[in-house]
């Protein structure tokens, strides 16, 4: 690849015509502001370092090194980059690379250079093809090469073309077998395939998927997935079987990303047992949803579990019915939270969740499509999504909710663990509150605001928070439930909580 | 229906009375009920007003997946609910009522055998026509049990349902039989329910069984239900002792009440 000829200052550097071998004899006879040149390709090409990571870390404390102790110096150093080579490349296409290592010929001087193959490394990581990029930058050697010219060389290995995983999976009266298949670089330009199969002595699941980001632009993709998901949910002694095509085009507008999605489901509902109520019973049988749907997402936290300070704004819609099936429906729904930290290392974290469902035309709304409130993840202190109406001990979910949590997130008491494992853990002080009710639409906003404001199920608490990698957290919590209705079940005392998606 | 659970049913029906609110659930009636499931949920109501016990018939088009046996129909009484001919009997009987008391060991025996009889041959004929006859299943069979869905799930369900049928019959050696071969069947087991019911207003002397509204439910429909060929009416309609026992039972439990179980 040929960079633009720009920003030429011949005079600027003698042209190292050198050999790659005798780099050391060479050092001694050149001036101090080469010797320091060839240290910094020394330590960026470590033919003994395999470790990525080390090489940009290395790279990082030399732009430290440059910019702090030797600001004179590197300043002055006006270069080119003549020519970037990637090395290992073995399926995938050149052209996606352009985009992303591009920047890298727009660098004027050494640092920028740095920066800028820094930055390119990142994105071709972020790209989830390569097992590993090493970064070279040289002097630029041949007829043409310019006293000032460099060659950026990018070494990486490819990922595999496929990879398979095979997991067993115990729990819950059921065991399954999970088998896994990935294409990360399916078609040389990023693409990725996956498919999962579980197949368990009671439900057997599926899912195929296929990802397309856009070339230069990883953030704007395309996902098509095809799937079966069973799912066994016993406090409404419901058993739904889903199966979909759904397809996804996400790209980001402004400081948000918006998802757009199309979502055709064949669902079928059934009992649990012959002991579930009639309500549910009548809810059995085939249904067809097709959607269209919505999302907007701003996050600027830190973290996604845990996390120390920003903000989270989801705003979710769907529309259902319009491209066919036989739901009919609109829903929104939104998810706000915001984090502040305050003294000795504790966090004050407020969330709000709020979702309406309007059904359209004389169809009431299905049991699967309501909503479900309570449990460990959202108002801590009732029993998993066991509040608001219900028949015969079964709940049937409701039409709008909204829930609101204020938590107080301290290290634990005396630290132990500091700056290692126990900084896994966080204790916490909650107070949760929420509703979830039926509403019978032609009253009104006034009374439907009215009905959501009465009889407000709440729970306050504390416990330990376990952080798991960036995805999960496990909570451990004391909750006193309190404004308890007739029908809701409480988990009054220790409730333990695993998830992802937390109030 | 196991052991365990049919204890229990019987247990707690015993305890209450047969409510006033009891349903019968059933597909529906204009566009979607097949011929088999018209039977089987006429056969029930027949024998329910035999037991002089008041039931509601509600159409709904997820019926066959509301049963808890997938079967239809289903009765919801009380809190309980119970599917088929054979464990809604067993249930009324649980609850003080039953047509079959009178009956000696050898006599329930027959009518246990006459039963299984209607059900391996009338039944497992008019799923075969519904199901496995080309013509019958592409112009009645498909588009009405399709009818409550949209498309793609239309096609999905029908030819499941089809392709589950016809999996059955080859199980149980139907799959090569000829639609001719079936309708003799049909034939014989007419001829075997009319010698035993000879001259008699029903198959046990003057009070009517389970056996009667069972037979009552399959003969009536099928010489109500229009099809692709009237063939099969045809074979019934030789047996006249036949015609009359149905037209009998129709005027007595169906006409006098003024409820017709195919004009309402």
């Amino acid at each position: 690849m040929q960079g633009p000829e720009l920003g030429v200052q011949a005079d600027d550097i003698e042209a190292p015509e050198i050999e790659q071998e005798p780099k050391q004899e060479v050092l001694e006879n050149k001036d101090v502001r080469f010797v320091l040149f060839q240290t910094v390709i020394k330590q960026l090409s470590p033919k003994d370092s395999h470790i990525a990571q080390i090489l940009s870390l290395h790279c990082a404390l030399i732009w430290m090194f440059l910019m702090f102790l030797m600001p004179p110096v590197s300043l002055v150093f006006q270069v080119v980059v003549q020519r970037v080579h990637v090395d290992g490349l073995g399926r995938t296409k050149e052209d996606l690379l352009t985009y992303e290592i591009a920047e890298v010929f727009r660098a004027k001087n050494l640092i920028d250079v740095m920066r800028k193959s820094h930055e390119a490394r990142q994105k071709l990581l972020r790209l989830g093809i390569f097992r590993k990029v090493e970064v070279v930058i040289d002097t630029s050697r041949g007829e043409d090469a310019l006293p000032n010219g460099l060659d950026v060389t990018f070494e990486v290995t490819e990922l595999r073309r496929m990879t398979g995983s095979y997991n067993t999976m115990v729990g819950n009266n059921e065991g399954s077998m999970v088998l896994g298949l990935k294409l990360p670089n399916v078609l040389g330009r990023a693409e990725k395939l996956t498919f999962q199969f579980s197949y368990g002595t009671k439900e057997t699941s599926y899912g195929l998927s296929f990802f397309k980001p856009q070339p230069g632009h990883f953030e704007r993709n395309i996902s098509l997935n095809v799937y079966k998901v069973t799912g066994q949910f016993p406090w409404s002694s419901l058993r739904e079987t889903d199966r979909g095509v759904s397809a996804e085009l996400s790209f980001p507008v402004w400081k948000t990303n918006q998802t757009l999605k199309w979502e055709g489901v064949w669902r079928e509902l059934g009992c649990l047992a012959r002991t579930a109520s009639f309500a549910v019973r009548e809810e059995s049988g085939h249904s067809l949803k097709s959607s269209l749907s919505h999302a907007m997402v701003i996050d600027t936290r830190n973290s996604s579990i845990l996390p120390r300070k920003g903000g989270l704004l989801k705003i979710h819609q769907e529309l259902a019915g319009y491209t066919g099936g036989d739901a009919s429906f609109l829903k929104e729904d939104f998810e706000i939270q915001l984090n502040k930290t305050l003294f000795w290392d504790s966090v004050l974290s407020a969330s709000l969740w709020g979702g309406l469902l309007l059904p359209i035309g004389d169809k009431p709304t299905s049991i699967a499509d309501r909503f479900y409130l309570g449990g460990p993840t959202s108002i801590r202190g009732f029993s998993m999504y066991s509040m608001g109406p219900q028949s015969e001990g079964d709940y049937l979910g409701g039409e709008a909710y909204w829930a609101g949590g204020l938590h107080l997130y301290t290290p634990l008491p005396f630290r132990p663990g500091r700056g290692g494992f126990g900084d896994l853990f966080r204790t916490h002080f909650f107070l949760n509150a929420g509703n979830l009710c039926n509403l019978n639409y032609g009253e009104g906003p006034q009374a439907h605001l009215k009905k959501l404001a009465e009889c407000i199920r709440w729970s306050y608490g504390l416990g330990i928070v376990l952080r798991l990698g960036n995805i999960a957290r496990l909570e451990l919590n004391y909750c006193i439930p309190m404004g308890v209705q007739s029908g809701d079940r409480i988990c009054d005392g220790v409730q333990f909580g695993a998830g992802i998606r937390f109030l | 229906m196991s052991l365990a659970a049919d204890a229990f049913v019987s247990q707690m029906a015993a305890a209450e009375p047969w409510p006033e609110n009891a349903t019968l659930y059933q597909p529906l009636k204009e566009d979607q009920i097949l011929l088999s499931d018209c039977a089987s949920s006429l056969a029930v109501q027949a024998y329910l007003r035999m037991c002089d016990l008041p039931v509601q018939v509600v159409c709904k088009a997820n019926a066959e997946y509301m049963s808890p046996s997938g079967k239809i129909p289903f009765i919801h009484v009380g809190n309980q609910v119970v599917s088929e001919l054979g464990p809604i009997v067993q249930f009324t009987k649980a609850k003080g009522h039953s047509l079959s008391d009178g009956l000696d060991d050898v006599q329930r025996a027959e009518m246990k055998a006459y039963m299984e009889l209607v059900n391996n041959m009338l039944l497992t004929a008019e799923l075969y026509i519904q199901w496995c006859d080309d013509a019958t299943a592409a112009e009645i069979s498909r588009p009405r049990y399709s009818s409550p869905y949209s498309w793609p799930l239309s096609n999905i369900l029908a030819y499941q349902k089809q392709w589950e049928v016809r999996r059955k019959m080859n199980a149980i050696g139907w799959g090569g039989k000829t639609l001719e071969q079936v309708y003799e069947d049909v034939s014989q087991c007419c001829q075997a329910l009319s010698q035993r019911l000879g001259t008699q207003p029903y198959f046990f002397n003057k009070q009517p069984t389970e056996l009667d509204a069972l037979v009552f439910g399959h003969l009536f429909t099928i010489l109500t239900t229009r099809l692709t060929s009237t063939e099969l009416a045809e074979r019934i309609k030789s047996y006249s002792n036949l015609l009359s026992f149905c037209r009998r039972i129709e005027q007595s439990y169906f006409e006098s009440k003024r409820v017709s179980p195919l004009k309402d």
